[in-house]
């Protein structure tokens, strides 16, 4: 199976980011992001931390193995959009 | 390897042991070494030996519905096992596995129980030894709840260097996220808090401590209170 590290960012610039060492395995992209996706529920509700003010700013920068970009994944989007229509 | 000394025992309960205590325990201590995530105790299973750690400790993690998070840490100041067996419980619902590989001295159930009731003052020492461990716990317990986990992070790698020598503390991110109930990611966060406050270094495998006098501030009193209630009830500090 694939590699992916979830690298978070928490803010612009290179102190703006948590690069993760160790990386986790899934049989795909789409695992990943639904691991991805999970990991950011569970920030939002309970993680503590003096390093990150608000979690909706945040990101998992996916990448594979090469260091290569394959995804965002905004924490915002563990939130469905609403249409409220106005 | 050769039966262990009094003077040569690195524990520190077996060195705070009377040497008539100490000789009733001898002829039971078997060394042995210890390897990364060795299994010490399984949960719920009868426990046949405990383990005095010479080098290296142990971890203690609670495994709920799919959680695994770190409940308790056993070093050279500890004993593994003791607090199922030392109340006959028999049994305890933790996997308490090696995180620090090294030496312990492993003793049978059945030789550890002939041994306090042979010897009083090691059964009042073990009962001291219960106490600091219910210390410790509730300590970590008011940490969980009071502190961010930057905080609780620096506290838990303060205990660690305690039951280590030197600086660096071996351990990964995946097992760092156990200790702190939180994501992996989360772990990682914490350590990049602590490292831009250059109060450790971080690499692959290995967190290194370099401003102690730092961390020791930033965690306000969460870490050297049971430390202090240990050396005063075990080391006559």
């Amino acid at each position: 199976m694939p590699r992916y590290y979830f690298n978070l960012r928490h803010r612009p610039g290179p102190a703006g980011l948590a690069v993760d060492p160790e990386g986790e395995e899934f049989p795909d992209l789409d695992a990943a992001r639904k691991r991805a996706l999970d990991a950011a529920r569970d920030h939002i509700a309970r993680t503590r931390t003096d390093i990150v003010r608000d979690w909706f700013v945040c990101s998992f920068e996916i990448e594979d193995e090469d260091a290569q970009l394959l995804l965002t994944v905004r924490f915002s989007e563990t939130v469905p959009e609403v249409d409220y229509g106005d | 390897m050769a039966q262990p000394q009094h003077s040569a025992v690195r524990n520190r309960l077996l060195k705070a042991l009377s040497a008539d205590d100490f000789a009733l325990l001898q002829p039971h201590l078997q060394p042995l070494r210890t390897e990364l995530r060795q299994t010490l105790i399984h949960p719920k299973e009868p426990i046949t030996h405990l383990l005095f750690p010479e080098v290296g400790y142990a971890s203690v993690v609670a495994d709920v519905a799919g959680n695994r998070i770190e409940v308790g840490l056993i070093g050279r100041e500890g004993l593994v096992g003791a607090s199922p067996v030392l109340p006959e419980g028999g049994t305890t619902p933790y996997h308490e596995f090696v995180q620090s590989p090294g030496e312990m001295l492993a003793i049978g159930t059945a030789a550890f129980r002939a041994t306090l009731d042979q010897g009083p003052t090691f059964r009042t020492l073990m009962l001291r030894y219960l106490q600091t461990v219910l210390i410790q716990a509730r300590q970590t317990a008011y940490a969980n709840a009071a502190y961010t986990m930057d905080v609780r992070l620096a506290r838990w790698l303060l205990i660690c260097q305690d039951r280590l020598d030197g600086d660096d503390i071996p351990v990964t991110h995946d097992f760092l996220a156990v200790m702190l109930g939180v994501q992996r990611s989360g772990a990682t966060l914490a350590v990049q808090s602590l490292e831009g406050s250059r109060l450790i270094k971080a690499r692959r495998g290995c967190i290194t401590v370099v401003n102690r006098e730092a961390m020791v501030e930033l965690v306000n009193g969460s870490y050297g209170g049971s430390e202090a209630e240990y050396a005063r009830l075990i080391e006559g500090m």
